[in-house]
């Protein structure tokens, strides 16, 4: 649930876009995935989430794994070097850039996000090996062109590039979903990759506990369901396994079977 | 407030006792909270102060291996494992700093200081007179020496600096922590050792945020009064989940170190805020050009 909108309404007096008044998804994401970058408002939020869906912080680690193992298969097996990251979230363990540059240094990497506090500590500590770029946008996600446009200062869109939408989409209705992700889409060459994961409305504590938050306040996310998971890789080459949840997609070797309410995909644009 | 005496430096990959000490410090708090004990209990078993146990706690001393086997059978920590493992870290978190060798010009909260700073994975400092001694020239480091310290003699000034250049040694290391200084426009517009000495200072801190770990943002007068009222802070961070974020306010004689989570949080807050109000990093470093040009 990386947000990519600064809270609506709340106070914020300095006008920089911090409101530490309202739980902020960026922040109680990072305080579920045990980081330190989140205040009590944060925390509580995160709290009664976990209260009626114990299982929040397993999906949030898992689905963070989904993104290590994502971006080194699109570096390694793919040979992408160009990423165009929207959504970037808190910096945690294992970002884009440093996959991707630990499987080939020169990677390209567009990071988009519309928080201030989130394109403060992206630039701040999200900075490229040598060999490579990582260029830092601050843009909204409702406007794919003014994204496009912007990240082909450093991205070559000549070139195949991976789009990344982690943990993003759920913040929007299929209404405005769909149209978003086809725009980013249409914009990218053949040979081009999409790698896509949100939270699946196949858990009956799960939705529950987002319907509390989404009545909080809190900028909303909305879960889906496996088949709605699937419409935003039409027209893309599913790579293999397809469209699962989040610890099924190319497992580490030693990693322990988990049930996750979390799906994602993989797909290659023909 | 701070004239920025921090000094020090940082030996390869060595990390230095201080986060072993804060382990420690954290399971023996944690341990005598469970078994309901008071600080003044556990002094009592240890022929101790209140405010030595406090001071444990926080990880800010040295700790006896027999005081901590003492306060475990207090606390009821039977599990040989776990005793075992606390004096292992015990043992750690009495090896000496590389900066020991300073001790006659360093005061207590500042040897406390460098440990921190050594064995920290990010270092978010917010600095309003002063450029941070992390990247100071060897002749700024001087001059703010010299109006710390009016009377002391040359070769003890010397000594200082030498120790504050030494401290940089954490910019060039194997493993260097991400640095990210908020600067207020003032630090770069007083010209410490007059014109030529901040020139070349100001040169420096534009090389510096060339490095990969290296951030410099500044908050230019423009952006008006800035959240920090208060004045230069630090915030340190460590790689370790258990440990917490330590805020360091120093004093002219003292220091201040928050490590309680309503406080860190509010100074977080303040630093996010810094943060987010002043130039970007490539803006920050074209306004140091022109102040450059200016001088």
């Amino acid at each position: 649930m990386t947000d990519v909108s600064s809270s609506p309404g709340g106070s914020d007096p300095a006008g920089t876009g911090i409101d530490t008044t309202v739980p902020h998804s960026a922040r109680i994401w990072n305080y579920w995935l045990g980081g330190k970058d989140n205040y009590a408002v944060d925390r509580e939020a995160g709290d009664q989430y976990r209260e009626i869906f114990p299982g929040i912080a397993v999906v949030a680690r898992t689905s963070r794994a989904f993104l290590t193992r994502a971006v080194r298969y699109l570096a390694g097996e793919a040979g992408m070097r160009q990423f165009l990251d929207v959504g970037t979230g808190l910096p945690t363990a294992n970002n884009t850039h440093e996959v991707a540059q630990s499987v080939a240094p020169e990677s390209r990497i567009v990071y988009v996000d519309n928080d201030p506090l989130v394109l403060a500590h992206a630039r701040a500590l999200l900075t490229s090996s040598p060999e490579g770029a990582c260029d830092y946008l601050d843009a909204d996600i409702r406007n794919p062109a003014a994204i496009l446009d912007t990240a082909a200062s450093l991205l070559d869109f000549k070139q195949p590039v991976a789009l990344m939408l982690m943990g993003i989409m759920g913040h929007f209705t299929d209404d405005e979903a769909y149209p978003i992700v086809s725009a980013l889409q249409a914009g990218l060459p053949s040979g081009s990759y999409f790698a896509l994961y949100d939270g699946a409305s196949t858990n009956e504590a799960f939705n529950q506990a987002q319907e509390g938050y989404n009545a909080s306040g809190a900028v909303p996310y909305y879960l889906r369901s496996p088949e709605q998971f699937k419409r935003f890789f039409e027209g893309l080459e599913l790579v293999e396994p397809g469209v699962v949840p989040v610890p099924h997609w190319r497992p580490d070797p030693d990693a322990e079977p988990v049930e996750i309410y979390s799906y994602c995909g993989v797909g290659r644009k023909p | 407030m701070s004239t920025d005496q921090r000094d020090g430096g940082r030996p390869g990959d060595v990390q230095g006792p201080t986060v072993p000490r804060m382990l420690v410090g954290i399971q023996l708090h944690r341990f005598r909270e469970a078994a309901g004990i008071t600080p003044d209990q556990a002094a009592y078993e240890i022929r101790a102060s209140r405010s030595k146990i406090s001071r444990m706690e926080n990880g800010l001393v040295r700790f006896k291996e027999r005081d901590v086997t003492d306060l475990l059978s207090l606390y009821g920590i039977t599990d040989e494992l776990i005793r075992s493992s606390l004096v292992t870290l015990t043992r750690q978190a009495n090896t000496p700093g590389w900066w020991s060798k300073y001790g006659d010009i360093m005061a207590d909260w500042f040897e406390a200081y460098l440990g921190l700073e050594t064995a920290a994975s990010v270092i978010r400092t917010f600095d309003l007179q002063f450029v941070n001694g992390l990247f100071q020239t060897e002749d700024y480091a001087r001059a703010v020496t010299m109006l710390g310290h009016t009377s002391a003699p040359a070769d003890e000034i010397e000594r200082r600096v030498s120790l504050r250049l030494k401290r940089q040694d954490v910019l060039t290391g194997p493993k260097p922590p991400q640095v990210w200084s908020v600067l207020d426009e003032g630090a770069l517009r007083r010209p410490v050792g007059g014109t030529a000495v901040m020139r070349a200072q100001l040169d420096r801190l534009i090389e510096v945020a060339r490095l990969r770990h290296v951030t410099i943002q500044v908050v230019p007068f423009s952006r008006g009064g800035h959240t920090a009222a208060g004045g230069s802070f630090t915030v340190l961070r460590f790689s370790e989940p258990e440990v917490p974020d330590v805020v360091y306010i120093e004093q002219l004689t003292s220091a201040l170190y928050l490590d309680k989570r309503e406080d860190v949080d509010h100074y977080m807050e303040v630093m996010n805020h810094l943060s987010t109000e002043a130039l970007t990093p490539a803006s920050s470093s074209r306004f140091v050009a022109e102040i450059i040009r200016d001088i």
